[in-house]
């Protein structure tokens, strides 16, 4: 009561001070909201940068950080920027391969690849299918799917195209057993026939005895045989017990659309008949002669 | 009994120490403390919870009614914590200076110095509601209900140490106040 009493008589002269404390709140409270609008949270971040860089604590992770998810977003950020800072100096690099490269081929009058056209299909798994790995692609003849033509994915090679439909296609997968895709190292190589294994990794038959790939190179495609054309990445080479696997790249970029690239198809040499001029050796006789002439 | 004698003297010592070098011998803990929750906090892995100190402050210093000397330390102390903690100026600010008046109004309504279970429930209700605060504000802030485990961590490791160094928060009087004139 007592309290009570001394409490009223003080009310007057604690005003003041309470009135003071409310302005600082309400002030500040003011300034938090204000600092949602961006061009007001400009003007304060050089600030507190600023001062953050003289109390060091700025790569610090503070409270609100952790409360906020804002230390998975930075991680995040900073496993990006170091990537984006390794890929640019692969680009970098790769630009000046290409340009090399395109000065040699200039220089060997080279016929290079064809450029590559395609057509996307989405994907469906098919459980009753010809097959064990098979899938179905709503693209067909109708799309501009031609026989034969090779699938692939954001990952590398998926399969090739068994049986063609006016509006959709039959792949075979290459972790079928029955698959059979001609490869090679990247690095050694070394080449090979790949066929689906079991534990989700392809196995290689016909290999050299005394070649050895190299444990994690890329597993391309060799392009022998004529089916699938040269440089498609088709997995890495993992050496499991003293015996070479190829883990397939399809498999960590699987989006569920695969693009329909056409077989590579080389045409056959057609006889071209030239007219015979008397006192002239006939053309054809042999290939060398052909070029000289 | 010389033994008795100088334990006095260190009791005395601290009850006859005004409550200005009271409140900066205090505003020198929290400072001290702060600037060891800069530091890298990890061990082995493990990363230690660093407790809100100004709160500390706001707690203690709020127990002998409202002064515009402590305010102004507190909002300092807030501008630096919402300056190391990456969040909206203001945020920290706010929060102390919330807590601050909640423990003068409760000090004000209760005999905060006399009643031992008032004085215990007292920072309990303040630290939990400005963990609430903390966590409404961050979470407006920010859009999305912010996880709300760290933060009950810190405010727990602040009461919890809060209980060992209260005494280091206590002015005694309001600063400026005479010796005699406590509130």
């Amino acid at each position: 009561m007592a309290r009570s009493s001394r409490s009223a008589q003080k009310g007057f002269r604690r005003s003041p001070k309470r009135l003071v404390l409310g302005v600082f709140v309400f002030a500040f409270a003011a300034l938090i909201i204000a600092q949602s609008a961006p061009q007001i949270r400009g003007f304060f971040d050089p600030v507190r940068t600023t001062i953050g860089d003289q109390l060091g604590g700025g790569e610090q992770i503070g409270l609100w950080a952790r409360m906020t998810g804002q230390v998975e977003r930075e991680q995040r950020i900073k496993e990006l920027e170091a990537e984006v800072r390794d890929l640019s100096r692969y680009k970098a690099a790769a630009i000046s391969m290409a340009e090399r490269m395109e000065a040699y081929e200039n220089i060997l009058n080279l016929m290079g690849e064809p450029p590559v056209r395609g057509v996307t299909a989405r994907i469906t798994s098919e459980s009753d299918g010809p097959f064990a790995q098979t899938l179905l692609a709503n693209a067909g003849r109708a799309q501009g799917v031609e026989p034969g033509s090779i699938a692939m994915n954001e990952g590398g090679l998926v399969g090739r195209v068994l049986q063609l439909g006016e509006h959709s296609s039959r792949i075979l997968v290459v972790t079928d057993f029955n698959s059979r895709v001609p490869v090679m190292g990247e690095v050694s190589g070394v080449r090979a026939i790949m066929f689906g294994g079991n534990q989700g990794l392809g196995m290689l038959a016909d290999m050299p005895e005394r070649a050895e790939l190299i444990e994690g190179e890329r597993i391309l495609t060799s392009a022998e045989g004529g089916a699938f054309p040269r440089g498609l990445v088709v997995g890495e080479a993992r050496n499991t017990g003293g015996e070479w696997r190829v883990k397939y790249a399809m498999t960590q970029r699987d989006g569920g659309y695969i693009q329909l690239i056409p077989p590579p198809v080389i045409d056959k040499p057609v006889p071209v008949e030239t007219p015979v001029t008397e006192g002239e050796a006939p053309l054809g006789a042999s290939a060398a002669q052909g070029v000289r002439q | 009994m010389a033994r008795s004698s100088s334990s006095r003297r260190r009791r005395g010592l601290w009850a006859k120490t005004g409550p200005t070098p009271r409140l900066l011998f205090g505003a020198f803990v929290i400072a001290v403390v702060g600037l060891f929750g800069l530091t890298p906090k990890d061990l082995f892995g493990l990363s230690f919870v660093w407790p809100h100190a100004a709160l500390w402050g706001a707690v203690g210093w709020g127990r002998v009614g409202l002064s515009v000397r402590p305010m102004i330390l507190l909002i300092a102390f807030g501008l630096m914590q919402d300056v190391t903690f990456h969040a909206p100026f203001g945020c920290f600010v706010v929060l102390n200076l919330m807590v601050y008046g909640g423990s003068a109004m409760i000090a004000e309504t209760f005999d905060v110095m006399n009643e031992p279970l008032i004085a215990l429930v007292s920072p309990v209700l303040l630290l939990s509601g400005a963990c609430l605060l903390l966590w409404f504000m961050a979470s407006t802030l920010e859009d999305h209900p912010v996880k709300i485990l760290p933060l009950v961590a810190a405010f727990l490791t602040t009461g919890v140490l809060y209980s060992l160094v209260h005494r280091a928060f206590d002015l005694g009087r309001r600063p400026g106040a005479l010796e005699g004139q406590a509130s």
